[in-house]
């Protein structure tokens, strides 16, 4: 009986096979109800399906029956699964609509006060080979950081100066946790670099301002770096330069990958050869040792770890004014070690987690003059961030943040010494709201809390991007930002509250096939800067009582299409800064704030020569100083700075590189201010000595090799 | 009796069943790789790559529709006026999809690196640094896993000769792999009958090398 019943089901069966057929048809269209064609419509499960037409129209056959599941899938869209149930010869679908995913590449993004150098994003400025090839940054991540809008170039100093603000209200992260003492120790006038080789790093992040909630404890500028992934391969790196020399070996599997680098650098044998401005007792060295390690994990988290650690010195005399004789001898030798390791895993439910560990290590040893003075200063860094995708339109990251600052100062041969010991806590909230493709709004808030300062602040963050069309953005930023003191002011009166300032940017970015154009325009306040009493060496009474603003203007313009292998870009930044710091008694525009700045950078590729071109122009309109001679402050401008810089990159072979640069090559007399004598001489005028540049010009010729089995593997990234 | 006629019955019912869900896939598969000959248009291709997309979803063990669906939207990006980016990154998401089910398989390896391959070349000032190393690495990895594969031979052929163009060597390395490339070829063609589903694709490809050569 029961197998009567079975024979009988199996012969329907195979009746529904044959004859069953159901003919399914209907339309797709987008969200405007605009057809979509080469949609992929069909039943799950099964062969039967096709891809819609030009009028967003599909039929097919098929031999499915009962319930069943309707796919309509099409890529950039969200799929839809749809009931269908099979029983009738002909089925007829109602119009289906799908709704386009949001992702980096369709939406809007915020391009206020954001500046960014990667290879994977849109919405790129610079790309990471840009940095090392732009001549006057000799391979410095920050020299070629001043070649974009909203930065000035303090010759003098090396570091970032950002908008009318001090270099010390510039941030810097890697991997987003902070670098304390990212900047090599120098002696006053001697430019310095940053600690960091650019080749470590795949993209940069650098803010002018109205940056993200995730940062804080910067008034101007956030500047993150983001470390690469697994390398590709094993490889040796040999460098020999004018200035040095290091060897680089990585290791590299499909899941983990090391890289240890040594590098020695020391300027005798060059200023040997070359003519010096600056009176060296014993030229600038250094030695460096770095590890660099990534691990991917089974789980699909990824570890990093960064670790370096240098030391490095300088001896020179230092003139002082309206006084005969070779002046003060400054000594200077510094040890720093900067140890990092993060971890971050993305889920399949949308969340992405972020834990790291950052610990920096600062002790410069200075004899200046007869005095003996020791400096050190300890910086880590705990942090933990989550990031959840609610759906493609919404999304937020939070995260918590502790750091212990230890930092003292001891004046060696009298045995005295002071010191502060800080604690700070972060909490931070933001997200991202997409109203469409084309707009954006961005919420962030900060809360934090100082120990030593006895503090609590809060600093919400804002801000908003509308594309105005397929190349045009419009954006606008705003948000309160609090940083404290820097070190030798606080050692001084740990009781200094947070300096505060206010920005406000209007940002329009145009980019198109090889064409950049960016306009920008800020308003930034300043609130409790400190001020005190008496000479800069030794500030007496320290206060937050100083403020001030600073307020303009800047345009940039790339261009890599026009000219065959060219690719240019021009900056103008203007700034009218005015703040009461330090010992100013009334609102001056600041020794680092010069009102125009300007920039060209020109690379060309000549292709039968195998060389790289380039050239780089900077100008201003020159550093303001204070003559005790005549009336009031900041009363003096100097002469306009300009420099012209050119390289020659050659690629001989494939894993050989040959680059030459120099620096100033119309040997322009750049000053960057004037030393005053303490006291009038007879005639009863203070005497004074410029402050200009260690030489006129700086050359550099280096030789990079490249080992390994594949031949055509080179260094372009060491430059 | 009855019992055993039965057992025989539905016996004979799972034979023909488990016999017959393999021909419709490769009925399918026929059909698609033979579409795929004639493509002219992005939307004639869009077409052809669902069909494998959707014998993939169907058939979720089997690697080669997710393959073919890969290799097609490689190709499109390539040839037709599209979001190159896009296409490449939606390739190498479903060469992905491919490699997990058959792991170490020489030519999804190969097609991986042919994907590396085209994301280099829509911006190689910038990416090259970083892929060109990788992509070589990939057809190096598929060449070791298969050294009768002629695809992974001419891709690397084709990487050369972009590498001895750029930097104004000769072509004589990228000539001699385009030269096992299609000695491979030869061999492979007399194994492919009307029944052959795996990839064949490449020989134009490798004439077009040996083309430079003279």
């Amino acid at each position: 009986m029961n197998s009567r019943i079975l024979l009988f089901t199996f012969f329907l069966l195979n009746q529904t096979l044959a004859f069953g057929q159901t003919v399914i048809s209907g339309k797709v269209f987008d969200e405007k109800g605009m057809p979509l064609p080469g949609a992929n419509v069909f039943i799950k499960g099964s062969f039967d399906g096709t891809s819609s037409d030009v009028l967003g129209a599909f039929e097919f056959q098929s031999t499915e029956t009962g319930d069943q599941l309707l796919v309509v899938r099409m890529m950039g869209y969200k799929s839809q699964d749809l009931p269908i149930h099979l029983s009738q010869s002909k089925l007829e679908i109602p119009d289906i609509n799908l709704v386009e995913e949001f992702n980096e590449m369709n939406t809007v993004t915020i391009s206020a006060g954001a500046m960014e150098a990667s290879d994977e994003k849109k919405s790129v400025i610079l790309r990471p080979l840009d940095i090392v090839t732009t001549p006057s940054a000799m391979g410095d991540i920050v020299g070629a950081f001043q070649t974009l809008p909203g930065t000035s170039t303090v010759g003098n100093d090396g570091r970032l100066f950002v908008r009318g603000g001090d270099a010390s209200e510039v941030g810097i992260y890697i991997d987003g946790m902070r670098v304390g003492n990212a900047y090599g120790t120098t002696a006053g006038n001697v430019p310095t670099r940053t600690r960091f080789n650019p080749n470590l790093f795949k993209g940069t992040f650098f803010s002018t301002g109205g940056y993200s909630a995730e940062y804080g404890q910067a008034l101007s500028s956030a500047l993150a770096l983001n470390t690469k992934d697994l390398a590709v391969r094993s490889q040796g790196d040999l460098s020999i330069m004018s200035v040095g020399g290091g060897y680089a070996h990585t290791l590299a599997n499909e899941k983990r990958s090391i890289s240890i680098s040594g590098n020695i650098f020391d300027l005798k044998p060059y200023q040997n050869l070359i003519k010096q401005d600056f009176d060296w007792e014993r030229a600038p060295y250094g030695l460096d040792l770095e590890v660099a390690a990534q691990h991917k994990l089974n789980n699909g988290g990824l570890i990093k770890v960064l670790a370096r650690t240098e030391t490095g010195g300088m001896k020179l005399w230092q003139p002082l004014p309206g006084i005969e004789g070779k002046g003060i001898l400054v000594d200077l030798t510094n040890n720093y070690s900067y140890a990092q390791t993060n971890w971050r895993k993305a889920y399949d439910n949308g969340w992405t987690l972020f834990g790291g560990y950052s610990f920096s290590h600062n002790k410069d040893f200075i004899s200046y003059d007869d005095l003996d003075i020791e400096r050190k200063n300890n910086l880590s860094h705990i942090k933990f961030s989550a990031i959840k995708d609610f759906s493609d339109r919404i999304s937020s990251k939070t995260g918590v943040e502790y750091f212990i600052h230890d930092y003292s100062e001891t004046l060696v041969e009298e045995d005295l010494d002071r010191s502060f010991g800080e604690r700070e806590a972060y909490l931070f909230t933001e997200w991202d709201w997409y109203l469409s493709k084309k707009f954006v709004l961005r919420g962030g808030l900060r809360a934090g809390h100082s120990q030593l300062s006895e503090e609590q602040w809060l600093d919400p963050r804002a801000s908003l991007a509308y594309k105005l069309s397929d190349s045009g953005t419009l954006s606008l930023a705003t948000g309160r930002f609090h940083q404290l003191p820097v070190d030798n002011f606080r050692v001084l009166n740990p009781e200094l509250k947070n300096s505060a300032s206010n920005h406000l940017i209007l940002n329009y970015l145009y980019q198109n096939e090889g064409i950049t154009f960016r306009a920008e325009t800020f308003y930034k306040s300043y609130d409790n800067l400190v001020t005190f009493e008496g000479l800069p060496q030794f500030p007496q009474n320290l206060r937050n009582e100083g403020k001030g603003f600073a307020k303009g203007f800047d345009v940039f313009f790339r261009d890599q299409k026009t000219f065959k292998n060219t690719d240019y870009w021009v900056t103008y930044s203007y700034v009218d800064s005015k703040r009461s710091y330090n010992q100013f008694e009334t609102q001056v525009q600041p020794d680092f704030a010069p009102k125009h700045n300007f920039s060209v950078v020109v690379k060309h590729f000549i292709v039968p020569l195998k060389s790289q071109l380039g050239a780089s122009y900077s100008f201003n309109d020159g550093y303001t100083f204070t003559d005790p001679n005549l009336p009031g402050e900041m009363n003096s401008k100097t002469t306009a700075y300009q420099n012209l810089s050119i390289s020659w990159s050659y690629l001989p072979k494939p894993n050989l590189i040959i680059h030459a640069a120099v620096t100033n090559v119309f040997g322009n007399e750049n000053i960057f201010g004037y030393a005053f004598a303490q006291n009038p001489n007879e005639q009863g005028k203070f005497e004074s000595l410029p402050i200009g540049q260690p030489a006129p010009r700086f050359l550099f010729l280096g030789i990079f090799l490249t080992l390994s089995k594949d031949k055509n593997a080179n260094q372009l990234n060491n430059l | 009796m009855k019992k055993s006629l039965f057992t025989f019955a539905l016996s004979l019912m799972w034979i023909t069943l488990a016999f017959a869900a393999d021909p419709a896939y490769e009925n399918a598969m026929k059909k698609q790789i033979s579409a795929m000959k004639t493509i002219q248009t992005v939307e004639e291709s869009q077409a052809v790559t669902n069909g494998f997309i959707r014998i993939a979803e169907a058939k979720p063990e089997e690697w080669l529709p997710l393959y073919y669906a890969a290799y097609l939207q490689t190709v499109a990006a390539f040839r037709f006026e599209v979001d190159k980016d896009q296409y490449f990154d939606q390739a190498m998401e479903l060469v992905t999809k491919a490699d997990k089910i058959a792991p170490n398989n020489s030519e999804i390896t190969a097609l991986k690196g042919y994907v590396i391959m085209g994301k280099l070349s829509v911006d190689p000032m910038s990416r090259g640094q970083e892929m060109s190393p990788l992509a070589m690495q990939t057809f190096g990895k598929a060449i070791a896993l298969d050294k009768e594969n002629p695809r992974a031979t001419t891709l690397m052929a084709q990487m050369e000769l972009g590498m001895a163009q750029f930097f104004g060597s000769g072509p004589e390395k990228a000539c001699g792999l385009a030269r096992v490339g299609l000695e491979l070829f030869a061999k492979e063609e007399a194994e492919i009958d009307e029944n052959y589903l795996l990839p064949t694709w490449g020989k134009r490809e490798a004439d077009q090398i040996a083309a430079q050569c003279k």
